[in-house]
């Protein structure tokens, strides 16, 4: 059995002040819903990481079935801090191929912006494990990245200005896209001299707090997009337990399984969007997935083979860093991104049209990662 | 400073079952807590627990005497080499002090 994506939505990302995390959930499905009119939806499931602490809302998959008037059917919430949107599309996927379900609903959200900086970066430690000694260190996610940039910096030629150009690269892109959060240009030198938040990385080399959603609708019944491969691995949840401290093995075993699994290699990738949290994630994940050789991925971007039209496509629509984070949202809106560009309508659309498109989706420090390969067909 | 292992693979955090055998972990050992920072971050936008000793540095240590590597808390500017070791343990963060520079 195959499974198609039929419909992708997202509302633009960025401070949605107005909207509750209930209206961003419902106006991304909604859209989803509309462009698949013809499909009965058999169940929902939901990306989200923290409704229930930051925006004191749980029941969303519930929330969906009820006001959209999608009857009695079964929905879900996903978990896996920033990958529950990979995951809630992993599960849809899973249920459409057990039989269960003809078509399914997956809609990712997120809603942070209405919380001060500190109270956020609180509960996002909550996706670290709060029982050790790491804790208590006061280690945080972009501390946690600060540390494995400064032994890359150590182990390989790379420098602050590796991770600035990356960034760089990332935002002129957003640039292109009209639903992104950061739409205002930014210098090598504004990046690199931005002010600190754990060093080597600045303001830029970390993703964004995020309002917004995203939602996708998923068949059995052929379209023109197919998804050719969903993998899942985990990892370590603590920084001190990693074997090599330069690698996320999740995101290799999860890359390594969605090729087999899709019966293709790196080299047939066409178009990627990564889960580049860090700008330092992004440089791990380009090395992870086999595009580029182990500590060598910041000569890829020293040489702009990761810029739109390069040799390697990488995060066309400007990323977690650029186009927003909305927690829960991010998994699906990588796939918004990738279904244009197979489709040929997406921001920074590739001059050659791409057949194959591969989604990156990390939580935690590399805890969980999800990949998917989609195939124009 | 306590290490736990199986199957070659040594950790400071005490685990359930090994990875690699599924066996129960039961092997421990007293190592050094003398180590070099293997890397490090200055934290500077902390959660709202840690926001009144920011900015503050966060090193992951190699113990000496174990392939087993410690998150620490550290009072000094450190870079990796620098040989660090235990001042105390307070509210369960091992409090690392710097002994001498890389």
């Amino acid at each position: 059995m195959t499974v198609y994506v039929h419909s992708v939505s997202m509302t633009k990302f960025g401070n949605n002040e107005n909207a509750s995390l209930k209206d961003l959930m419902l106006t991304a499905s909604r859209e989803a819903l509309d462009e698949a009119r013809d499909l009965k939806i058999d169940a929902v499931f939901v990306g989200n990481y923290m409704g229930g602490s930051l925006a004191n809302q749980e029941i969303l998959g519930a929330i969906v079935a009820n006001d959209l008037g999608l009857g009695p059917i079964p929905t879900a919430k996903l978990e896996g801090a920033c990958a529950s949107g990979g995951i809630a599309l992993r599960q849809g996927i899973l249920g459409i191929l057990s039989g269960e379900y003809e078509s399914v609903l997956v809609v990712g959200v997120e809603k942070m912006k209405h919380a001060p900086t500190a109270t956020v970066t609180q509960f996002i430690n909550s996706a670290m494990d709060q029982t050790t000694n790491e804790r208590y260190a006061g280690l945080t996610f972009p501390g946690f990245f600060g540390v494995v940039a400064n032994r890359y910096f150590h182990e390989t030629g790379a420098n602050k200005s590796h991770l600035a150009k990356l960034a760089l690269k990332n935002r002129e892109n957003a640039l292109q896209n009209p639903l992104a959060q950061f739409q205002k240009p930014a210098t090598l030198e504004e990046i690199m001299n931005a002010r600190m938040i754990t060093d080597p990385l600045g303001l830029f080399d970390c993703s964004p707090i995020t309002d917004g959603a995203a939602a996708v609708v998923l068949s059995r019944k052929p379209s023109d997009i197919k998804i050719a491969a969903s993998a899942q691995a985990s990892g370590p949840t603590m920084m001190q337990d990693a074997i090599d401290l330069l690698s996320l093995p999740a995101i290799r075993i999860s890359g390594q399984q969605a090729y087999e699994k899709a019966g293709v290699g790196p080299e047939d990738i066409d178009v990627v969007e990564i889960h580049d949290c860090f700008s330092m994630t992004e440089m791990l994940a380009i090395e992870e997935l086999g595009f580029f050789p182990k500590l060598e991925g910041w000569l890829a971007i020293e040489q702009g083979k990761t810029r739109v039209n390069g040799e390697k496509p990488v995060n066309t629509s400007g990323g977690l860093l650029s186009r927003g984070h909305p927690i829960g949202a991010t998994g699906v809106a990588q796939f918004y991104q990738l279904v244009l560009q197979l489709r040929g309508n997406a921001p920074n659309q590739l001059e050659k049209r791409p057949r194959l498109a591969l989604a990156q989706n990390l939580g935690g420090t590399g805890s969980y990662s999800v990949v998917h390969i989609l195939e124009r067909v | 400073m306590k290490v736990y292992e199986c199957c070659g693979v040594e950790s400071v955090t005490k685990k359930v079952y090994c990875s690699t055998c599924r066996q129960e972990i039961k092997n421990e050992r007293e190592v050094s807590d003398k180590g070099t920072v293997y890397s490090f971050t200055v934290i500077h936008i902390a959660p709202e627990e840690f926001a009144h000793l920011a900015p503050y540095t966060v090193a992951l240590v190699q113990l000496r005497d174990s392939t087993a590597k410690l998150t620490v808390r550290i009072q000094e500017s450190v870079q990796i080499g620098d040989l660090v070791q235990l001042e105390e343990i307070k509210n369960g963060t091992y409090i690392y002090q710097k002994v001498r520079t890389a």
